[in-house]
């Protein structure tokens, strides 16, 4: 015979726990509407098995708390992670070329290398009008001055930006290797309550978190084990956290694989790799991450997209072989000032006064009548020697073995009479002599300006005028920024709607909250009345007495 | 199924809205107060065009400023040989009276005086500096073209000054201006193919009015030269007066006339290359405003409605936020 009072009462308690636990769950969603990382939770109700009676009726045996479920769409989480991983890889490049921007301003008040070509190239066509002129010498050198003042500063800018690049990339590996090894922290927890029947919500709320931070820093995948830990790996196959072990990734100048002549940077230090230790702890055994790394997302693919990288295979990696924006954009600079070095030292030589004397005789001259240097006017600082065939020419750049000359630009001299616009006036005879009223030779500087000549360095060729060398500089900047805009805003975008999407499952919205307290208020009030009414029942069976 | 809007999805999507309001009204204010639309290589698909088309300006600018030097250098050339045709004409007028038979080497000698001071204001022309330096000597001009020298007879006194063009290196190189991106034009003319003739002319006027022939007759005078023997060689002076005259035709109609001409024909190309620069100038600028400037009218009507939008996003933000359930229960 079945005790029907007890039961009422059994289920009545049954829908006060359960309704406290709802009520309490509503508190813990609420406490954490702020909560990074959080996923909203659902209680699920389910109602209690218990036996059928004699008769074969069943009644029911109240409800019980089934378990606690976050709200997370896995899809959804993955594909947040692979859009910020994109999104942070997009930002990272345009924040860097929004630097770069500045440099090539279109604002014709600020000095750029190319406004300087042009005010250099007009000052020494002003002087070949009146070329006695101390005063249009003076206004040439400080035009000469300004050029290799901008050039060696924009320079110089490119190559900080480079190494800014470098140490950031340091930076964020290291933050990668802590993240990960915090995620293995959390699998072994997470498998161990696993196992033990709990439910770990809070330490895959956690590992959720920092699988996004760890998106936001480098490109992979997961895998989700059966016992409830999450492996990591890269998108090459190479595993970051298997378990409760992490793998680290590590920058080094000095590789077990023997690396031959290291890459350079651009302010002549060296170019650091990234590499993956792929040995079970005998001894060292890395394998170089930097080349895949740089194709994928994150910040540190941004960064080394920016930074650049050369194949270590090459011969003589010169800093100017790497790819990456800010080397591209720095080759081309640097290709103006090798063609300074050259090509304008060599006109302002003159022809060759005698074929017979071996070496080029300059026929050029200033006011004190003294021919220029090999390096007559645009100078590099170097202790060496600088004409090293000593042929009178300047050499091929890459026979110093300098790493850059756009740092080293200098010009030649300070004094306004050394300025040689002269050509020899007496070609016929043994010594060279020069009226100071001749322009002859700077208007030759001066027709430089239209003339097509070859500007190289690395990878990047072309072949035309200074300006022309200049506006590819610009429209190349142009195109890198206004391309890494659009991948920002695009991945920005695309960023803002996963996000959405995946705050409208896993978000907490305190209206639905507040609005499902009130629910589960009113249940626990039925719940309790059931009681009071359980007691009613035995109050009057107890009066029949 | 309606989507749920959470907290922290409604907070981002206004923050959103008005940090992007935001941006607007910067933007449209900066292009307001640099007169800017574009500053930077990355804000344009033009940038390599409106870096050459500075270029261009900058090179223009340039041109005009060296187009009005050496309008003014020639200009001035110009005044100078008008200046020396004044001197041929007075003193073909003075040989003219001289050469009469009816006066004798007396008078003659007396009219000599004004020649050499004719002679010496030429000379004066042919070494006139601009800007400091000497224009009529070619590439070697930190030195005066005509140097003094000096005739055998007589020993002193103006009939026994010469002056003869030096022949330093450089003298023979004239300047050459890049005027435009396709004109180069010579502003400066060597002295000796100017006035030579005309110097000599005056020389030999004055010599043989003050009673001295010169070596050679006829070409450049060697200065040598005696002294004419009276009454003997009376016709030879007056013949050797009207050679002179003769002599300084032929200076101004082959040597000062032709390069007046020429000096005129060069300032009109200068003036034919300005106006053609203007034309560059107000294209290129009209090119670069078009690309570059910002439309004031335009920018400050954006400005107006992106603080309208800034506005309007902090109410509604401000509302949305502000609503709660918990106001209600």
């Amino acid at each position: 015979m079945t005790n029907y009072t007890s039961k009422i009462i059994g289920n009545a308690v049954s829908g006060i726990r359960s309704q406290q636990a709802m009520i309490a769950n509503v508190g813990n969603n609420i406490a954490n509407v702020n909560t990074p990382g959080y996923s909203r939770r659902t209680v699920n109700l389910e109602s209690r098995a218990g036996a059928a009676n004699g008769t074969g009726l069943n009644i029911g045996n109240g409800v019980q708390v089934g378990s606690i479920q976050r709200n997370v769409d896995q899809y959804l989480e993955r594909q947040t992670r692979d859009v910020a991983a994109e999104a942070k890889s997009a930002e990272t490049v345009s924040s860097f070329l929004e630097r770069v921007d500045h440099l090539f301003s279109l604002n014709t008040e600020q000095q750029t290398v190319g406004n300087s070509l042009t005010s250099f190239f007009v000052a020494a066509n002003d002087l070949s009008l009146n070329p006695a002129s101390i005063e249009l010498r003076q206004a040439l050198l400080e035009k000469g001055e300004d050029l290799v003042g901008s050039i060696s500063n924009t320079y110089n800018e490119l190559a900080n930006l480079q190494d800014e690049a470098g140490e950031r990339i340091d930076a964020e590996i290291s933050t990668v290797n802590s993240i990960t090894t915090q995620i293995a922290g959390l699998n072994a927890r997470i498998a161990g309550q696993e196992v033990s029947g709990g439910g770990a919500n809070d330490e895959k709320d956690k590992r959720a978190l920092l699988l996004k931070q760890l998106s936001e820093k480098i490109s992979f995948s997961t895998i989700e084990n059966s016992d409830g830990s999450i492996s990591v790996a890269l998108e090459n196959g190479f595993t970051l956290v298997s378990g409760s072990t992490a793998r680290n990734l590590s920058t080094t100048t000095t590789p077990s694989f023997g690396s031959g002549t290291l890459p350079q940077s651009l302010s002549g230090g060296v170019l650091s790799y990234i590499v993956y230790d792929y040995s079970n702890g005998a001894g060292t055994q890395q394998v170089d991450f930097t080349n895949f790394l740089k194709d994928q997302n994150g910040t540190i693919g941004g960064l080394l997209k920016v930074r650049g990288y050369v194949d270590p295979a090459l011969a003589t990696p010169s800093a100017f072989q790497a790819d990456g924006h800010l080397v591209e954009i720095a080759s081309r600079i640097e290709a103006i000032t090798r063609t300074l070095l050259t090509s304008v030292n060599q006109t302002y030589l003159g022809p060759d006064r005698s074929a017979i004397t071996a070496g080029h005789q300059p026929s050029s001259g200033d006011l004190n009548g003294a021919v220029p240097s090999t390096y007559g006017l645009f100078d590099f600082t170097f202790g060496g020697v600088k004409d090293t065939d000593v042929d009178g020419f300047p050499d091929d750049y890459g026979t110093h073995n300098l790493g850059n000359y756009s740092s080293l630009l200098t010009m030649a001299f300070t004094d306004p009479r050394r300025v040689a616009a002269a050509r020899d006036a007496t070609p016929l005879l043994a010594t060279p002599s020069f009226a100071p009223g001749d322009g002859r030779n700077i208007a030759a500087i001066a027709g430089l300006r239209s003339q097509s000549l070859t500007f190289t360095a690395g990878t990047f060729s072309l072949t035309g005028t200074f300006d022309e060398a200049y506006q590819e500089t610009v429209t190349t900047v142009s195109n890198k920024q206004s391309r890494a805009d659009l991948d920002q805003s695009v991945s920005e975008a695309k960023l803002v709607s996963i996000e959405n999407q995946r705050e409208a499952v896993s978000g907490v919205s305190l209206e639905e909250e507040f609005t499902s307290l009130i629910g589960f208020q009113k249940s626990f009030e039925a719940s309790a009345r059931m009681v009071r009414t359980a007691q009613e029942l035995l109050d009057t069976i107890l009066q029949l007495i | 199924m309606t989507t749920r809007i959470p907290q922290s999805y409604a907070a981002r999507l206004m923050l959103g809205q008005v940090i992007k309001n935001r941006a607007d009204v910067n933007k449209y204010s900066q292009e307001i107060s640099t007169g800017l639309k574009v500053q930077n290589p990355g804000e344009t698909r033009d940038a390599g065009t409106i870096s050459q088309f500075q270029e261009m300006l900058g090179r223009i600018e340039g041109y005009s400023k060296r187009i009005t030097s050496s309008t003014s250098m020639l200009t001035f050339q110009d005044d100078l040989l008008a200046q020396s045709t004044d001197i041929i004409a007075r003193a073909k007028e003075v040989a003219a009276q001289a050469s009469n038979d009816s006066n004798g080497p007396t008078i003659r000698s007396q009219m000599a005086a004004e020649v050499f001071q004719l002679r010496d204001q030429m000379v004066t022309i042919a070494n006139t500096t601009y800007q400091g330096r000497y224009i009529f000597g070619g590439t070697d001009d930190d030195d005066p073209p005509y140097d003094a020298a000096t005739y055998t007879a007589p020993a002193i006194g103006a009939a026994s000054q010469r002056y003869v063009f030096d022949a330093e290196a450089g003298t023979d190189v004239q300047k050459n201006v890049q005027v435009t991106d396709d004109l180069s034009l010579t502003v400066t003319t060597q002295g000796n193919t100017l006035f030579d003739t005309t110097i000599q002319a005056l020389e030999r006027l004055g010599r043989s009015l003050e009673g001295y022939q010169t070596t050679l007759a006829a070409g450049v005078p060697t200065g040598a030269g005696v002294a004419y023997t009276f009454p003997t060689d009376f016709s030879l002076q007056s013949a050797d007066i009207r050679a002179a005259m003769d002599q300084l035709d032929v200076g101004r109609q082959q040597q000062i006339m032709p390069e007046r001409v020429s000096i005129g024909a060069r300032i009109k190309r200068l003036e034919t290359a300005e106006s053609l620069l203007k034309l560059n100038k107000t294209s290129a600028e009209d090119v670069l405003a078009q690309m570059q400037n910002a439309d004031v009218v335009e920018s400050a009507s954006n400005l107006t409605q992106a603080q309208t939008a800034f506005e309007a996003s902090l109410q509604v933000t401000l509302r949305a936020l502000n609503l709660s359930i918990l106001d209600y229960i």
